[in-house]
């Protein structure tokens, strides 16, 4: 993080050397001192610490958001090494502080008398707020974590949002077995079978034990039959738990999540390690984003200059209306949707903070486009079936193709062939042919607007390109060849 | 068969990429799949296919700048 502020590499090696002589603002480095102090002293923090944190400055608000960051920076960790990410920066090793603070006898760290919490945390109506309502739902009761960061309820939508997405809606692993890794272990081993014992010395592993995880620990998870986004899940449920494990330490809330199992969040090994799970277009983390083409003129819009936006529309229009077409199969369709879509984009572009490229964010905004067209006008016809692509698809056109078929047919002859290929194939196939081969988005990024994952994206892809080269196989046959494919099935 | 995909995009470990090209070295239908379905991804690649014309395009952007110029007001 201290990079992107834009701090030197010799800066900071000095402040990671010491940071108590590196000339840093007062504030700066009480801040750093009670981060380090509740990620390096198994997550304990006394009421000396917070006194001591107040008295150079800093302000309740500034030691939540430090405990977030610290917290966040703990879920970063433990997913990093769970996938085996190769880390974005050279590391540093950050000594622990000089003093710890913790004065024996003296651990109870309440300085909101009321509610107990090291923050004073005010009160807010759990029948209104919807983050709320969801956590009751979820754990009939508001888990007090949460009940002590009220000071911030955009950070506890952004908590429920997480919840929701990893133990309601993914659905790779059972709710049970996510809601004993969020716990961390509160059944006995004599309760669980085999491979869900396995599955949690998996995950004690990479939270206690980090520096040791390996490979060969996820390989284990694989011969006992767990599927790469199992394993994917698993990994991300551990590094929430180990979120709201260091934000209980921090605010001093009742340990709901993880207790068993304190995670100190591990170092990420210096040495890049190949990537643990299946992914075979690596990706990073966004954390530098590359320059966007667009930004100075969505930057123009964003202050109010129209003609910036006349611009933007030009430069992606053909890149909208084949996005269009490839999920709607007309182009009449397409161009009346690419309006409804320019509009949207208009509406929703205040907010748009930049954190994919804007190509990217308004092609998600014509594929919702199209595809909510494409269920009020073809409920049959469907973007989300995903079953069919794992089954066999038998090729019949089996002859070899002339050696150059674009010497065969003039350009207008060839675009016409193309187009009228393409419209033959199910939209789910044609929109990943034409985001991939005519648009030429990575894998990425077209896997990003379909909501898709890498592994989907590409056997669609293949898919379409199949059916496609059939569709074409009776133009481009050279005479005389013939093959034969009896039996084949891709 | 997913390595085929990957084959075709130049993203197979150098071991299978290996393997798969002595099994083409002896299958005429393998051989036959890929190099068309190459063919296939070059030609869809070149054409620039649904090409929106600029005389179909104008009058639809100024349907949207109309809109956007009084939204923008």
């Amino acid at each position: 993080m201290l990079r992107l502020r834009g701090i030197t590499e010799q800066r900071l090696d000095h402040i990671v050397a010491d940071y108590q002589k590196a000339n840093l603002a007062p504030a700066t480095r009480a801040v750093l001192r009670f981060t380090l102090k509740l990620v390096a002293s198994d997550l304990s923090i006394s009421r000396e610490d917070m006194r001591e944190a107040s008295s150079e400055g800093l302000t309740d608000e500034s030691l939540l958001e430090a405990i977030l960051t610290a917290a966040l920076s703990g879920l970063l960790c433990m997913l990093s090494t769970g996938v085996g990410a190769v880390p974005d920066f050279a590391l540093h090793s950050i000594p622990p502080p000089e003093h710890f603070l913790t004065v024996p006898g003296d651990e109870s760290p309440a300085t909101d008398e009321k509610s107990g919490f090291n923050l004073y945390a005010p009160e807010l109506n759990a029948g209104d707020f919807a983050p709320f309502v969801f956590f009751r739902e979820q754990f009939s009761s508001v888990p007090s974590v949460f009940l002590a960061q009220t000071r911030r309820p955009d950070i506890l939508e952004a908590e429920a949002h997480a919840i929701r997405a990893l133990l309601v809606a993914g659905d790779h692993l059972s709710r049970t077995q996510k809601e004993r890794l969020l716990l961390a272990g509160e059944h006995s081993k004599a309760d669980l079978g085999a491979s869900d014992g396995a599955l949690l010395n998996f995950t004690k592993k990479l939270s206690v034990d980090a520096e040791e995880f390996s490979i060969s620990d996820i390989q284990a998870l694989r011969e006992r039959g767990f599927t790469e986004h199992q394993i994917l899940e698993a990994v991300a449920t551990r590094a929430l738990a180990c979120f709201f494990n260091v934000l209980q330490a921090g605010l001093g809330s009742t340990p709901d999540f993880g207790a068993r199992w304190t995670c100190k969040p591990a170092e990420l090994k210096t040495v890049a390690k190949k990537a643990h799970l299946s992914a075979s277009d690596q990706r990073h983390t966004g954390i530098i984003r590359p320059v966007d083409p667009d930004g100075e003129c969505v930057a123009r819009v964003q202050r109010g200059d129209l003609d910036a936006f006349e611009e933007l529309m030009n430069r992606h229009s053909q890149r909208v209306y084949r996005t269009l077409v490839g999920i709607l199969g007309d182009q009449d369709d397409a161009r009346d949707a690419m309006q409804d879509t320019f509009l949207k984009v208009f509406q929703h572009l205040a907010r748009f903070e930049g954190r994919s490229k804007f190509s990217t964010w308004l092609v998600s905004i014509a594929t919702n486009t199209g595809i909510q067209r494409l269920r009020e006008q073809r409920p049959m016809e469907s973007l989300d079936e995903t079953g069919s692509d794992e089954e066999g698809f038998r090729p019949r056109q089996v002859q070899a193709w002339t050696d150059d078929p674009e010497q065969l047919y003039s350009e207008a002859e060839m675009r016409s062939l193309i187009e009228s290929g393409l419209m033959k194939l199910p939209a789910k196939y044609r929109v990943v042919v034409m985001l991939r081969d005519i648009e030429q988005l990575s894998a990425e990024d077209a896997a990003v607007v379909l909501g898709l994952g890498i592994p989907a994206l590409k056997a669609r892809l293949l898919r379409g390109r199949l059916m496609l080269r059939e569709a074409l196989a009776p133009r481009f046959i050279s005479s005389g060849r013939k093959g034969s494919m009896k039996g084949a099935i891709i | 068969m997913a390595e085929i995909g990957n084959y075709l995009e130049g993203e197979v470990a150098e071991d299978v990429r290996l393997q798969l090209e002595h099994h083409l070295s002896h299958c005429q239908t393998c051989t036959v799949l890929v190099d068309s379905t190459r063919k296939t991804l070059k030609i869809v690649t070149d054409t620039g296919a649904f090409d929106l014309p600029d005389a179909t395009f104008r009058p639809i952007a100024e349907r949207i700048m109309t809109r956007v110029r009084s939204e923008g007001k």
